[in-house]
């Protein structure tokens, strides 16, 4: 994206509202430490607790005014980390993580709620990285949906393939699938990459 | 023996009725246990508002849903003609807030949907042209 000289003075000078970067994803794709990663690079401070069990981030999360500079170019960001979007929630899921059945019933009522309060903030959103695990199968109803309605709201978007420290990461899945979408492998948890989500983010990302 | 009930629904019949009584009908039919297969596909706003009501309507018994679908990949004239749909549909919606008559209907797009509950179909597998489904009675 070409950036207009008054676009660059507000930037410069700090004078431009923040970008709403939404983190968005189905769940355990690694959004959270995701947003941990980026709010550590850049603020020194994390955003939220990470865990196995699904459906650990049951509320939107922000950091907000979080400056992120990459080649010249200065920009502020509100970071949201979103609940991870599914078509289903079963409490039973939990109970194989050693979660008591009134704790599980819980949890899967406020993850219910949590997929809500991600949809709803699609509407508040200026730009979207889509978060996939590069071991798991990208063609899902959950991100058809998903990257569908980015494209009618023409919110822009980039795809983050997470978990490339993993042996079996297939990038090249998703690369093909979703060709059309500027997309980034990177390791959330190591930093592989992470100086070209950067870089994406500076291009692509706008209010 | 326990039993699967399969309902093979028209688009005709989901496109007579507004957005929101399309979900809902799907979704009573879907908590009661059949599968829906549909000859037409939902559009992206309306998936996520089926999330967004299945979401609202999980309970103990109900855990969720499970769908795919598979859009018929079109050529310009298929886009073109989608396209004047959605721009007459906007219009209609634009003159039914002015004239407070909200009970628009929106058509389908072309393709195929599978519905099921969660609890029943257990594994989903989607190639770009076809999926093939795993359920469990």
């Amino acid at each position: 994206m070409k950036l207009g000289f008054l676009d660059w003075v507000l930037e410069t000078f700090g004078l431009k509202k923040p970008i709403r970067l939404g983190i968005y994803g189905s769940v355990n794709v690694g959004k959270t430490t995701l947003a941990n990663k980026i709010a550590l690079d850049w603020t020194g401070e994390e955003i939220g607790k990470v865990s196995s069990v699904p459906h650990e981030t049951r509320y939107v999360q922000k950091k907000e005014k979080i400056k992120i500079k990459h080649k010249g170019r200065n920009i502020t960001i509100n970071l949201l980390d979103m609940p991870g979007l599914a078509t289903k929630v079963d409490y039973r899921d939990f109970l194989k993580y050693g979660i008591k059945r009134k704790e599980a019933k819980e949890r899967a009522k406020e993850a219910t709620q949590g997929v809500i309060e991600a949809i709803k903030w699609l509407n508040n959103v200026d730009t979207v990285l889509a978060v996939m695990d590069a071991t798991k199968d990208p063609l899902t109803q959950v991100n058809a949906t998903l990257l569908g309605n980015l494209e009618a709201k023409k919110i822009p978007v980039i795809i983050v393939i997470n978990k490339m420290d993993l042996k079996n990461a297939k990038p090249e899945n998703i690369k093909e699938v979703f060709s059309q979408y500027p997309t980034v492998e990177i390791s959330a948890l190591t930093g592989y990459n992470m100086d070209k989500l950067y870089e994406a983010i500076s291009k692509y990302a706008r209010r | 023996m326990k039993k699967l009930k399969l309902d093979f629904v028209s688009s005709t019949v989901l496109s007579e009725k507004d957005p929101d009584k399309r979900i809902n009908f799907i979704l009573s039919k879907v908590k009661d246990g059949s599968i829906l297969v549909i000859d037409g596909v939902l559009k992206p706003e309306e998936e996520m508002n089926l999330i967004r009501e299945t979401m609202r309507r999980v309970d103990d018994g109900f855990p969720g849903i499970e769908v795919c679908s598979l859009k018929k990949t079109g050529k310009f004239l298929d886009k073109f003609i989608e396209g004047i749909k959605d721009q007459t549909e906007n219009i209609q919606r634009m003159l039914g807030t002015l004239t407070g008559n909200q009970s628009i209907t929106t058509h389908m797009r072309t393709g195929i949907t599978f519905i099921g509950p969660a609890k029943v179909i257990k594994k989903i597998k989607k190639n770009p042209d076809s999926f093939s489904v795993l359920a469990e009675v």
